[in-house]
């Protein structure tokens, strides 16, 4: 009897540190390319015109004018009169849970059944056929995080991946980067569960919601940590704690190893849900929509948290009246701009022109008195978000060594009339608007004209 | 005490405006017709355009646009507007109606103190068409036109044209919705004048027909249904599937239908068949996702192929709150392929034309003076107006977001209250 617990006890070990749904993600064959005479924002805040970009082995080799690769093998672009940027990066995507077309078959984003599902993972709903994608990628999109909804207060587990479609999710997860833990405030998850006459059915019922998810985890971190420090002997014979995936994901938080992102609209709210972080002592990386974020920029910069916000969405419901276009210009620029903005789409049409929204934010943070330069907005679609993903280390700007996610526009990308010409995810093209070279999904083949893919623009 | 003094500032003006004309000067002319831009003059007169020139005029008032671009002001062709304060508010909106159906006017509804009017006239729309909530009837509601100036009573014109919905349903079938618009037309045809003269009359006409009693309709729903046909009103009917366009081109031919097609994502496939008909599309340029099994074909090249048929374009945006956020959609359209002109006039006289607005987007000589001055060029979304002007009034562009812009970007240390 003893050995067969052992048996069974030593693999739950092993279940437990086995890295559940690794990444298998391996980029297409990376190019050397050389871009030449391009204007370069580069997303670290600089603006380098008619200058040269040397990818190769999927990286980022050079930046500088003049550069020259002694390399038969090199293909040169010319780059003049064109921009490039790192890669966009959209921090909350829905695209694959809330795929298209939108039926109920496939609307898997929330699981609104309690209030509290951190156990549910956003990239088990994913449906890696969602034509979305690669419209996303022709707007220069090669990293998304994909996220959980919000109809519940801790709404589960959110994953970032690479723009690079192909037919099994752990081939598009973007390796070793964190999960997220979604929650939510205000009016949908009282409303969700307020509609059915269980908790919480107010604002004051969401808080409490929260906390005493909060103290379950500390409880089972706590017990998890007292039998992790026990010797080796009485682990033998006693049985580690009951794995709870719900009190799994909740505790990596408190052990910081996922990044907290809200969705949360109003000011006070979002200042009541940092004193929850403070009190049981984690960390939140991103609050999203925040069309009252203007109203705390300071606060939001004080504690190193990103707005992930629109550039001017407002009035589909009350919690999004007191919109502001210079929302994201407000929170940049907080506390001498030491802010974090980020510019996101929750949106499929929103995600294809990213660089759009970022252009509205900037002009009107100009209007309402800021000196807002393109190589600080463009900040606001790379770096930022990579940060708030957890990512930055490898991606979201054009520095040496980093991975070569990389966007050719046809001209300014603050512009309405540029388009992203050529995409490269890890050095490799994914996309080339000229030749027609990109991917098509699954639903896309043959579904109108049997002979044709759906979209051939 | 802001308002006492702009309120007598007003009245002074107005002393003067008796005869007073004002020339907008030295702009980029985009007049809203089929023609290349030009800098020109434009001399206006109380609420009217007396002359559009590319030489100097003369005037009491100049406003001086040079390095602007002067366009017609927005109309926005299919919003709500006036008639939707918080979309998840239903007491905010009043787009629906439990008791008529075609008869149906949201007229009395339009709030024109929405802050949903400022917002959108001081990002240049000049006028809206709203409509009432689609639910899914072949017919339903009818829809009006008024003025972004927020008068308290309403500029506009009630009831211009019928709205309906043809396609997916998730219970019932396209078909019956097929059926029924043609039993609702063909009774409607053979209504006479005398048949909707009065109440009594219109009871009988109904007895004849006995769908109208299981849709419960209203005297002034049938009233509705002879003046679609009878003044021609302008029908506007939400459609994707590329066959479902074809079967309400047979039925426009059948009944002699003014009829405008909205969404229309599978317009391309059926694109000659639109154009010959004279048929004129809303579509949402932003809108190339496969949203449903209607729209498969759906792609961002809408507006180029469109226009490229010859079909009269105009614009809509799902956001109603943002309804200017179609001149991006506009900017957008233009990137994949249309004309710069061809996205000024659907956003301006293609709604007019299509609408039978007859005194308004266009810039010309007699045309109301509803004229938007931007600081640069309007189908690039970081560009402002600089000035708007309907009917011929210099509008004030201050909204609640311009105020509390000003409140959090005021750094003087006191509650945001008290700012």
């Amino acid at each position: 009897m003893k050995k067969l617990f052992l048996v069974v006890f030593s693999l739950t070990l092993i279940i437990n540190s086995f890295p559940a749904f690794e990444s298998t993600y391996k980029p297409l064959e990376s190019e050397k390319v050389l871009f030449i005479n391009g204007n370069i924002l580069d997303g670290e805040g600089n603006e380098f015109l008619n200058t040269d970009l040397f990818i190769n082995d999927g990286k980022i080799v050079a930046i500088g004018q003049g550069i020259s690769v002694d390399d038969e093998d090199v293909k040169i672009i010319n780059a003049k009169n064109k921009w490039i940027t790192p890669g966009i990066i959209d921090i909350h995507s829905h695209m694959g849970v809330y795929p298209a077309p939108s039926v109920r078959t496939s609307s898997d984003g929330n699981e609104a059944t309690s209030p509290v599902t951190a156990e549910v993972w956003a990239e088990h709903s994913m449906w890696v056929q969602d034509p979305q994608y690669s419209l996303a990628l022709k707007g220069g999109v090669t990293t998304f995080h994909v996220l959980p909804g919000s109809a519940n207060l801790i709404g589960g587990r959110g994953v970032t991946v690479k723009n690079l479609q192909r037919n099994t999710i752990q081939s598009m997860k973007y390796p070793n980067a964190k999960h997220s833990l979604k929650m939510a405030c205000g009016e949908n998850p009282k409303r969700v569960y307020g509609n059915r006459g269980q908790a919480p059915s107010t604002r004051m019922g969401n808080f409490a919601g929260y906390r005493k998810a909060w103290i379950e985890a500390e409880n089972y971190l706590d017990k998890l940590e007292a039998y992790d420090s026990k010797t080796d002997e009485d682990k033998m014979i006693e049985s580690p704690p009951k794995r709870d995936l719900r009190l799994d994901t909740l505790s990596d938080v408190l052990k910081d190893e996922i990044l907290v992102h809200i969705h949360c609209y109003r000011a006070e709210e979002m200042a009541l849900m940092i004193d929850i972080a403070k009190e049981f002592n984690y960390k939140i990386t991103a609050f999203h929509h925040g069309v009252e974020a203007y109203k705390i920029a300071d606060l939001l910069a004080d504690n190193g948290i990103c707005g992930a916000l629109w550039a001017d969405w407002w009035g589909f419901k009350h919690e999004a009246y007191d919109m502001v276009q210079a929302n994201i210009a407000i929170v940049d620029q907080a506390r001498g701009g030491k802010g974090c903005a980020i510019v996101h789409s929750d949106d499929e049409r929103g995600i294809q022109r990213l660089n759009q929204e970022a252009a509205k934010a900037r002009a009107a943070g100009n209007k309402a008195g800021y000196d807002i330069s393109k190589a600080r907005a463009i900040n606001w679609i790379t770096s930022n978000p990579a940060k708030a993903a957890g990512i930055y280390s490898e991606t979201g700007s054009l520095v040496v060594g980093k991975n070569a996610d990389v966007v050719l526009w046809s001209g300014d990308p603050f512009s309405v009339y540029s388009l992203a010409e050529q995409v490269f995810i890890d050095g490799a093209l994914a996309f080339n608007r000229n030749t027609g070279f990109g991917p098509v999904s699954d639903f896309d083949v043959g579904i109108v004209d049997p002979r044709e893919d759906r979209v051939n623009e | 005490m802001n308002k006492v003094i702009f309120f007598f500032a007003l009245s002074l003006i107005s002393i003067h405006a008796y005869s007073q004309t004002t020339v907008i000067s030295g702009g980029e002319i985009h007049t809203g017709l089929n023609e290349e831009p030009f800098v020109g003059d434009i001399l206006i007169e109380g609420d009217t355009i007396l002359e559009v020139s590319r030489n100097a005029l003369k005037g009491d008032l100049i406003i001086d646009a040079t390095n602007s671009i002067i366009t017609p002001g927005v109309i926005a062709p299919d919003t709500q507007i006036g008639i939707l304060e918080i979309g998840a508010l239903s007491e905010t909106r009043d787009g629906d109606s439990n008791m008529y159906s075609m008869g149906f006017s949201v007229y009395d509804a339009i709030n024109p103190n929405s802050t949903l009017i400022p917002w959108n006239r001081s990002n240049g729309v000049t006028s809206a068409i709203t409509l009432p909530d689609f639910n899914w009837d072949p017919l339903s509601g009818m829809a009006s036109y008024f003025l972004l100036d927020g008068s308290l009573r309403v500029n506009g014109i009630p009831d211009i044209a019928l709205t309906g919905e043809i396609g997916a349903i998730s219970s019932g079938s396209r078909a019956e919705s097929l059926i029924l618009l043609k039993d609702l037309l063909e009774f409607a045809s053979n209504l006479s004048e005398k048949d909707i003269s009065s109440s009594m009359k219109i009871s009988e006409a109904m007895e004849s027909f006995e769908v109208a009693e299981l849709m419960e309709l209203q005297p002034r729903d049938v009233i509705a249904l002879y003046n679609l046909l009878n003044k021609k009103l302008p029908l506007i009917i939400n459609v994707n599937r590329a066959s479902d366009i074809l079967k309400l081109i047979d039925i426009k031919k059948l009944y002699g239908l003014n009829l405008i097609l909205m969404s229309a994502q599978e317009a391309e496939l059926v694109k000659n068949e639109i154009a010959k008909n004279s048929i004129p599309v809303i579509i949402n340029p932003f809108d190339n996702i496969p949203d449903s099994f209607d729209e498969l074909a759906s792609s961002i090249r809408i507006a180029a192929s469109l226009e490229e048929a010859g079909i009269k374009v105009m614009f809509s945006e799902s956001r109603t709150h943002n309804y200017h956020l179609i001149r991006q959609g506009a900017g957008n359209a233009v990137a994949n392929g249309m004309s710069y002109t061809g996205a000024i006039m659907a956003l301006t006289s293609n709604v007019a034309k299509s609408f039978n607005i007859p005194d308004r987007g266009i810039l010309q000589k007699g045309m109301k003076a509803d004229i938007v001055i931007w600081e640069d060029d309007p189908l690039e979304p970081s560009t402002f107006p600089e000035k708007v002007f309907i009917n011929g009034n210099d509008m004030d562009l201050t909204t609640r977001s311009s105020r509390l812009t000003k409140r959090y970007t005021d750094k003087r240390d006191l509650p945001n209250t008290y700012k």
